[in-house]
């Protein structure tokens, strides 16, 4: 199989880039693709912190590109899934550390390794969102239904298409239906209308991210988590399976929350990952 | 969203649709960069040509960008004087109370807008 590069960014900050990175990386390994996440916001790292590998980092992006280390030297071993791997950023260096040519060429050796590379850009539209998208074969940005998002988001759009790369999909992330549906929200059509983009996700709001950040394990892993679910779906449709966009008008029925009440959590998201 | 509003058949807008109009509204602004300063500039020089044809009424002139159907728009709105009206009245005979009133009567209608509402 040909290996795809696939960058995820969003312009605006906070809008959980680097949590849809790690949970589309870890679902795509748990279907038994090899995947390398990559930590290309440099001084500000965290994709380490949201996979639980913090404390397992020698070295960096900037020692593989400044050839103090090899490649196989710095990634570092998923804990769970043996066929996911993630490359730090370095944390004492800045966005300049490396440039574009470099990255290019980091991206071509993980090709060689990898089934897929998900590189998580930093905020921004400077040098590290540049190095970010260089090596890129596809896009996606992440955007949170309401107004700053949004706009930073077509800004975005716009940068990717005069970089000469495919036109973008979008997850819309943290979707708080309830409010949308009373109108004190945007909802994902709005946000569709104006990007014009093709939609490859919707994650609603969800708890249970926090709870699952704290403790260093991507909410894919938690069955009963609509936003783990979403991410698996998405990471299905990155693999070109067909999944119907059904994460907003999932309602849970009485019985169902009535058994999540009890600890039943509906066994989804683990029967599409083992089949 | 009243009793009143549902009458007068007019909505206030939800909270997210109104987020969802200023962002068409900035969106237009980032991508063509068109600022306020741009757009009085081209708001003189619309009335400068309208009004060389047209009598117009140049404090409510309003012009603001807008996306609507999938094409950034440049929007005017130029309300124009209301002309001075002279006819013929010439009232037809059914007419009750006619007073003997006929002939040619010239009505003259300046646009006012508040008293006229």
């Amino acid at each position: 199989m040909e290996s795809r590069v696939i960058t995820i960014t969003s312009g605006k900050g906070g809008v959980g880039k680097t949590t849809t990175t790690a949970n589309i990386g870890t679902a795509l390994a748990l279907q038994g693709k090899r995947v390398a996440v990559v930590d290309s916001d440099i001084g500000l790292r965290n994709l380490d912190a949201i996979l639980g590998l913090e404390n397992r980092i020698v070295y960096d992006l900037v020692d593989v590109v400044e050839g103090q280390c090899r490649l196989r030297q710095a990634l570092i071993k998923d804990k769970r899934l043996p066929d996911l791997y993630l490359l730090p950023a370095a944390q004492t260096r800045d966005k300049n550390a490396v440039n574009s040519v470099q990255m290019e060429q980091l991206c071509q050796q993980l090709r060689a390794e990898f089934d897929f590379v998900l590189i998580d850009s930093p905020a921004g539209i400077e040098q590290g969102f540049r190095n970010a998208i260089v090596g890129a074969d596809e896009i996606i940005i992440v955007a949170n239904p309401e107004m700053a998002s949004v706009r930073d988001a077509d800004r975005i759009i716009g940068l990717v298409e005069a970089a000469g790369k495919p036109e973008p999909r979008l997850i819309v992330n943290r979707l708080r239906s309830d409010m949308a549906r009373r109108g004190d929200m945007m909802d994902v059509a709005d946000v569709l209308e104006v990007l014009g983009v093709d939609l490859l996700g919707i994650v609603p709001e969800d708890e249970m991210i926090i709870v699952a950040t704290n403790k260093g394990e991507p909410i894919v892993f938690e069955k009963r988590s609509r936003a783990g679910r979403a991410f698996l779906h998405a990471a299905q449709r990155i693999m070109g399976e067909e999944v119907p966009l059904d994460e907003v008008t999932e309602v849970p029925s009485l019985l169902e929350r009535l058994r999540r009440l009890v600890g039943f959590g509906p066994a989804l998201a683990e029967k599409r990952v083992r089949s | 969203m009243g009793i009143f509003d549902f009458i007068t058949g007019r909505k206030k807008p939800t909270p997210g649709e109104l987020a969802k109009e200023r962002l068409k509204v900035a969106l237009v602004q980032d991508r063509m960069k068109v600022n306020p300063e741009l757009l009085e500039l081209i708001k003189s020089d619309l009335l400068t040509a309208i009004s060389r044809r047209l009598d117009v009424d140049e404090q409510h002139v309003e012009i603001r960008l807008a996306r609507e159907d999938h094409w950034d728009k440049l929007k005017a709105e130029v309300p124009i004087k209301r002309q001075k009206i002279s006819f013929e009245w010439d009232p037809p005979a059914h007419t009750t109370a006619v007073t003997g009133l006929r002939g040619k009567v010239t009505v003259e209608v300046e646009k006012d807008d508040e008293s006229e509402l």
